[in-house]
């Protein structure tokens, strides 16, 4: 059989009918921004997924892979995000290869606007489009429900606004490089400070003209966490005891059957 | 199934369905667009606000799309649904040039437009201005509000902003004005639906179509949209 | 044709060595025994007109039309088999229709003869179907004025559109035909049928393309040439059919209509007169001879 499997989701749609609470997705409440320069453009994102008020992971991914060219970083539902990315990564991998061009930015922007607006905003992912091809830099928000937006500088997710802020407050045309990824860095530690939603570290990818592309994976990492002031470890005979009773293999026989192992213990058993 | 939270009254002058709601955080165009004809063709203006509730998502958005050589439109209502349906009729007017070995006339594009939004009108929330030059017919206006009829008239205004001006734009507004007049009559309505509506703001954009082609200005906040004019 | 008898005429979509799709030469055949059909365009219209034969005397006189209305500014007629014309109609009529549910007003004749060529040649292609017994002719006039979109509300500014050009190009008579290989071109006279190479000489003598022939002119003259194109057909019976689509200014108000009885009684007189009088002009040109002899 092809096609979507519905039987989980009768599974929560009965469950839900008795009163339990449905299954939440894992979101990224998130800070992702991206920012062109001079030679190219970069993006950058915070590394926290919540579950709710939990979080889920302290040091994810949130850049994802398109092109050798053409990067993306992902708000939103984690799953939708990373199935989204990869989705339209391949079919640009197979345009690409048929074309036998480079990809260019605005193509996957279109793809990923023409797939989402199908899905109507139930795909959750909201996401920074951004490369460099033959047509020059291209940097493009991309929402849920398929609206783009293109801008010099931009920022998504819960700690947009406060990446926002940073941008709107330091930023200037004609950045070279290490401006664009000091202020694009800058604009994430406001989401990691400042937003409920993000934190941990910075991922920053830089993707510049005639150059490969730089992944700078935990660029910053503002929330190491430090050697701890005390041990709360017991020390051995912390706790007192008033009489003692040692069971042997033997003992064990009139309970359980045991077994000696032949042979190398670390022998892993292979099921011929 | 999912439904699209679609809320219909029966009330005592007929059923009223809010067709203007937007799916929880879709990108609205709370927005002031108008079109008007002068004496050389058309001209079409824009705010440059987009929003996501209370959040201003874009402050420079472009909402005057091209969708065919000397045929554009003034969107307003949901973003992700007004891109998706200029981007549809841009295709065919582009196929349709292609086939006929001919331009297509602004009626052709309106009727596109028109199909789309009246066939889709209970997923669609899109309030469309289409203004189009051609030497044949010259400058027309068309407008498609929520429903998906197709007016044909002088001026347009719609989105937002413009409940506010449609005194200014009435006691205001005449027949075969020139590009200076028109121009004047445009920014003028746009600067006080901006002034007036929350939801509308940024710079003021526009487009002046006439047989010398497409010419686009832009008019800033800074100097109460006086400058810097004309672009490119 | 060499190669017949060599399997290769026997099927659509298999080519003969030497490049030809015999199917489609075959239709052509059918073509070449249908009645003569002729089609006149001039500066304020175009005429349509076909040589029907009388295959019975049973048949009702001035029914069984062979001139089809495809939209209301739009007719065809065609030369060959009758029932593959009708389905031609048919397809022609679903074309318009539809071109009308998407761009809200009447289909250019050539964006219609575009269509109907690109039905008739997908015919030529596929061994499961065999191409079109039937040359057709479609004549039309695209509408000179202002076309609202149809379901539209409003008018514009009262004082007219802006910055129109009065010397614009806008419409006018549109005259095509398309063979039974799906090529089409666009014409001043078109003529198919039995009687074509008769016909197709008495069009050229009209100097069409210099545009001085008017419409009324132009139902005279198809008249006459249906008449003279029957003339090595003498031993059957036949009935003239015409229609014609004017300029909005003109008899028909740019609407594909039969030419009306009285016209096309006139035409027909005259068309025999004329005829009568070449028989005349023979018959003194033989004594003339004959008396120069003398």
């Amino acid at each position: 059989m092809t096609g979507f499997d519905f039987s989980n989701y009768n599974r929560n749609a009965a469950l839900q009918a008795k009163g339990a609470p449905g299954p939440k997705a894992t979101s990224t409440g998130t800070t992702i921004v991206g920012c062109i320069f001079d030679n190219g453009v970069v993006i950058a994102a915070d590394t926290r997924a919540t579950s709710g008020p939990i979080v889920a992971d302290k040091n994810c991914e949130k850049l994802h892979y398109i092109a050798p060219k053409i990067w993306c970083a992902g708000a939103g539902t984690a799953a939708d995000t990373e199935f989204t990315t990869a989705l339209i990564s391949s079919n640009i991998e197979l345009h690409s290869l048929s074309t036998g061009r480079p990809p260019r930015v605005i193509t996957c922007m279109t793809m990923l606007k023409q797939h989402l607006f199908r899905y109507q905003g139930h795909i959750g992912a909201y996401l920074v489009v951004a490369g460099v091809d033959p047509t020059g830099t291209g940097l493009y928000t991309v929402h849920a429900h398929g609206s783009t937006d293109k801008l010099p500088y931009v920022t998504m997710g819960s700690g947009s606004l406060a990446a926002m802020s940073v941008f709107e407050s330091t930023w200037r045309p004609n950045l070279n490089k290490e401006d664009a990824i000091a202020l694009t860095s800058e604009a994430i530690k406001a989401g990691i400070f400042n937003d409920l939603g993000s934190g941990s570290n910075v991922d920053v990818c830089v993707i510049e003209k005639e150059k490969p592309t730089q992944l700078l994976r935990n660029y910053l990492r503002p929330n190491e966490r430090g050697q701890k002031e005390r041990d709360y470890r017991f020390a051995k005979g912390t706790t007192a005891y008033l009489n003692e009773k040692v069971f042997t293999k033997e003992d064990l026989r009139k309970y359980v059957t045991v077994e000696e192992i032949s042979g190398d213990p670390n022998l892993m058993e292979v099921d011929s | 199934m999912v439904g699209h939270g679609l809320t219909g009254m029966l009330g005592e002058d007929g059923i009223h369905v809010d067709m203007n709601h937007l799916k929880s955080g879709e990108v609205n165009l709370g927005t002031s667009i108008m079109a008007i004809n002068f004496k050389d063709g058309v001209i079409l203006g824009a705010d440059s606000r987009t929003t996501t509730g209370a959040y201003i998502a874009n402050r420079v958005t472009d909402k005057l799309t091209q969708v065919h050589d000397t045929i554009w439109c003034c969107r307003s209502g949901s973003a992700a649904d007004t891109q998706a349906v200029a981007d549809i009729v841009s295709y065919h007017l582009n196929m349709y040039a292609i086939v006929n070995n001919e331009a297509p006339s602004t009626q052709v594009a309106a009727s596109l437009f028109q199909e789309l939004c009246y066939e889709n009108k209970d997923m669609l929330s899109a309030g469309i201005i289409i203004a189009g030059y051609d030497p044949r017919h010259g400058g027309q206006v068309y407008s498609i509000p929520l429903g998906g009829s197709l007016h044909k008239q002088p001026y347009s205004i719609g989105g937002s902003g413009s409940t506010y001006i449609y005194g200014y734009c009435d006691a205001n507004w005449r027949e075969n004005m020139t590009e200076e007049e028109g121009i004047q009559f445009v920014r003028g309505a746009l600067r006080e639906a901006i002034k007036w509506d929350g939801s509308s703001g940024g710079v003021i954009r526009l487009v002046v179509l006439t047989a010398k082609g497409a010419q686009r200005h832009l008019y800033l906040p800074d100097t109460d949209y006086t400058a810097p004019g004309r672009t490119q | 044709m060499t190669s017949i008898g060599t399997g290769y005429d026997l099927s659509n979509s298999v080519f003969s060595p030497d490049g030809r799709n015999f199917q489609v030469e075959y239709a052509v055949k059918a073509v070449e025994n249908g009645g003569t059909a002729v089609g006149i365009r001039c500066r304020d219209g175009v005429v349509l007109a076909v040589e029907k034969i009388i295959t019975s005397k049973l048949l009702k006189p001035g029914a069984n039309k062979r001139i089809s209305t495809v939209d209301r500014h739009i007719g065809v007629v065609s030369a060959g088999l009758a029932p593959d014309g009708r389905h031609f109609v048919s397809r022609a009529r679903d074309e318009a229709s539809s071109w009308r549910g998407v761009y809200k007003g009447p289909i250019p004749v050539s964006a219609l003869a575009n269509r109907l060529g690109s039905y008739v040649q997908a015919y030529t292609l596929y061994s499961s179907v065999r191409p079109f017994g039937v040359t057709s002719i479609i004549g039309g006039w695209d509408s000179e004025a202002e076309l609202a979109v149809d379901g539209q509300v409003g008018s514009g500014p009262k004082s007219g559109s802006g910055g129109k050009v009065d010397k614009a190009k806008s419409g006018g008579p549109g005259l095509y035909m398309i063979e039974p290989s799906g090529l089409y071109w666009g014409y001043y006279g078109a003529a198919t049928g039995k009687g074509r190479q008769a016909a197709k000489a008495e069009l050229e003598k009209l100097d069409l393309a210099s545009k001085k022939i008017s419409l009324l002119e132009a139902v005279k003259e198809a008249a006459r040439i249906i008449y003279v194109a029957h003339e090595d057909n003498k031993d059957k019976d036949f009935e003239l059919e015409m229609s014609w689509i004017s300029s909005l200014d003109g008899p028909t108000g740019g609407r594909h209509e039969e030419v009306p009885k009285e016209l096309l009684e006139e035409a027909e007189r005259a068309a025999k007169r004329e005829l009568e009088g070449d028989d005349e002009d023979e018959e003194d040109g033989a004594k003339g001879s004959e008396r120069m002899e003398e």
